[in-house]
């Protein structure tokens, strides 16, 4: 079965403006969801990226280092799922019940690309 | 995902380490940073939010978020003492101060000392030099980890209009130098009367809330109950104290059994005692025992005897109304109020009789204070109703349904009108038919 990224993105700002209550609650949300695709055995790996110290790398021979072009935009990819599914529409039912979505951030949705003869 | 690590967290958790949190760091930094401080904490649990989705929960969370406040703190001090060369040297010492600071969260004199911290914070916040409703939203902020939104819908006030009370009282906090302190002797009597006051404000401002309606407001009631379980257990504990907690936890006991499957208001009379909370009715009886230490009867001694023996009757029938209206007496002469008065005039009818009780509800009919309180002409429908005056107690009725309830209120109030109509009729019952009840 192919495997697939899932790149949450999300207003950071958001996030500042909850309760503690309400913080501890998607938390719990979070793990739960977790949880659920560890118990289906389709859990490969997950990541949060760090919101500080990204930089773009352009150029070969005169290779350039610049903050990236995210800094300016409201939405950040906050950090990664990769999980495993039989086909692209399985790993959208997967992203469904992703608590991200109800928190009002989105998901990019990336195929692995398999390759052909392993 | 290993054993070792939580899954669930406990509840609230983020909630009461918040004002820990706040505590703790501002013990070690003075109350001079009480914004720097709640900055860092909100951002150790916005860190925790960011994290633990994409890792596990940490096998120790709270230390986790502790350690991630005292470094967030630490580095705005260093970026002020930057900023601002004066201040650098005042920095230092308060950087040296925190690193020094050792223990973590789980181990019992770190616990213990936090529990000093949160005392001396709640005190603090709710200093008499404060205005009241001031006290109040600060306790639940700063030591209760509500949110600005959260205090303003329990309060049902605009989240603006909190907010600049928060401001003002920190301003003042800072003008007046109030530090975090443990006050003692004659200094501690009216910090902890003033403290009593924001407790039972917050308590009655959530038992006022009706299930299902507003969840935030009913959270005010296990808020309230916390911190005054904080107070009893510690030091400056009195036996008002005591009372308060008592008084709180019989009621809040029956919370359960207020409201029914459908959502609809229940009589203490007629409600479900089994469904009560056995364990909140035991700490009541706990505390009770405890207040009456000493010579002291204040008027939450009163309240708490009162909840006490309903609390203690098996049974509607079984109730003490002879020694509740005793008490209701002494209490309204030690606070003469007319919500009390009406209360008491519910004891008087169950022990004397409801002629009298209408009798001396004439009394009160003409208090300014009640003219616009619903229970007024509501407890006249429901005596008018018990003399099999069905007419009357329906106009009773009908005048309280015109003046502000909530809707479960509302609702109970119409299911008492319906029943006027299944009164029997009286003599001149056919000269005074109401088109309103479909006669």
């Amino acid at each position: 079965m192919p495997n697939y990224m899932l790149l949450l993105h999300n207003d950071p700002t958001d996030w500042k403006k909850m309760s503690p209550e309400d913080m501890q609650k998607a938390i719990q949300k979070f793990i739960a969801w977790r949880q659920k695709l560890d118990s289906h055995k389709i859990l490969v790996g997950s990541g949060k990226l760090r919101d500080d110290g990204g930089k773009v790398i352009r150029g070969k021979d005169h290779m350039r280092v610049t903050d990236g072009p995210y800094s300016e935009t409201r939405e950040v990819l906050g950090g990664y799922f990769m999980i495993t599914a039989a086909n692209y529409a399985a790993a959208v039912e997967q992203c469904r019940d992703c608590p991200g979505l109800e928190y009002g951030g989105t998901i990019e949705l990336r195929e692995v690309e398999p390759v052909p003869g392993t | 995902m290993s054993d070792a690590t939580p899954t669930v967290l406990v509840d609230h958790l983020f909630r009461s380490r918040s004002g820990q949190m706040v505590a703790y760091l501002t013990r070690l930094l003075g109350p001079q940073y009480l914004d720097l401080t709640e900055e860092a904490v909100q951002e150790a649990l916005v860190k925790a939010l960011q994290i633990w989705p994409y890792s596990e929960i940490p096998a120790n969370p709270s230390g986790w978020l502790f350690r991630v406040a005292r470094n967030v703190a630490l580095d705005a001090i260093r970026h002020r003492a930057l900023v601002d060369q004066k201040a650098a040297s005042l920095a230092a010492s308060e950087i040296a101060r925190m690193s020094a600071s050792a223990g973590s969260p789980g181990e019992a004199e770190f616990e213990e000392q936090l529990r000093d911290d949160e005392l001396r914070m709640l005190l603090m916040c709710c200093h008499p030099a404060l205005p009241r409703d001031a006290r109040v939203a600060l306790s639940l902020k700063t030591v209760g980890g509500f949110s600005t939104r959260e205090i303003a819908r329990a309060f049902l006030s605009e989240e603006s209009a909190i907010a600049q009370k928060l401001v003002r009282a920190k301003r003042q906090i800072r003008s007046e130098n109030i530090v975090l302190e443990l006050p003692n002797g004659v200094e501690l009597v009216p910090r902890l009367d003033s403290t009593l006051e924001v407790i039972y404000l917050m308590f009655n401002e959530g038992y006022a809330a009706q299930s299902g309606e507003n969840l935030t407001r009913q959270e005010l009631c296990g808020e309230a109950l916390r911190i005054a379980r904080l107070l009893a257990d510690s030091s400056v504990a009195t036996p008002e104290v005591h009372a308060l907690l008592a008084l709180m936890a019989l009621q809040a006991a029956r919370l359960p059994a207020r409201v029914d499957s459908q959502g609809e208001l229940v009589l203490l009379e007629d409600q479900d005692r089994s469904a009560w909370d056995s364990r909140l009715v035991a700490l009541g009886f706990h505390h009770f025992a405890l207040c009456s230490e000493g010579s002291q009867l204040s008027a939450y001694h009163l309240q708490a005897a009162i909840a006490s023996a309903h609390a203690s009757a098996k049974s509607a029938e079984d109730t003490d109304w002879q020694m509740i209206l005793g008490l209701y007496t002494q209490l309204l002469a030690q606070c003469p109020s007319p919500v009390i008065a009406l209360n008491r005039i519910v004891a008087v009818a169950k022990a004397k009789g409801t002629q009298q009780a209408l009798a001396e509800l004439r009394n009160l009919a003409d208090d300014d204070a009640l003219q616009n309180y619903y229970l007024l002409p509501a407890v006249e429908g429901s005596l008018l109703l018990e003399t099999g005056n069905g007419l009357a107690a329906a106009q009773s009725f009908r005048r309280a349904l015109e003046l502000p309830c909530s809707e479960p209120e509302k609702r109970f109030l119409e299911r008492k009108l319906a029943q006027c109509v299944d009164v029997p009729p009286m003599n001149n019952w056919q000269f005074h038919q109401d088109p309103l009840l479909g006669l």
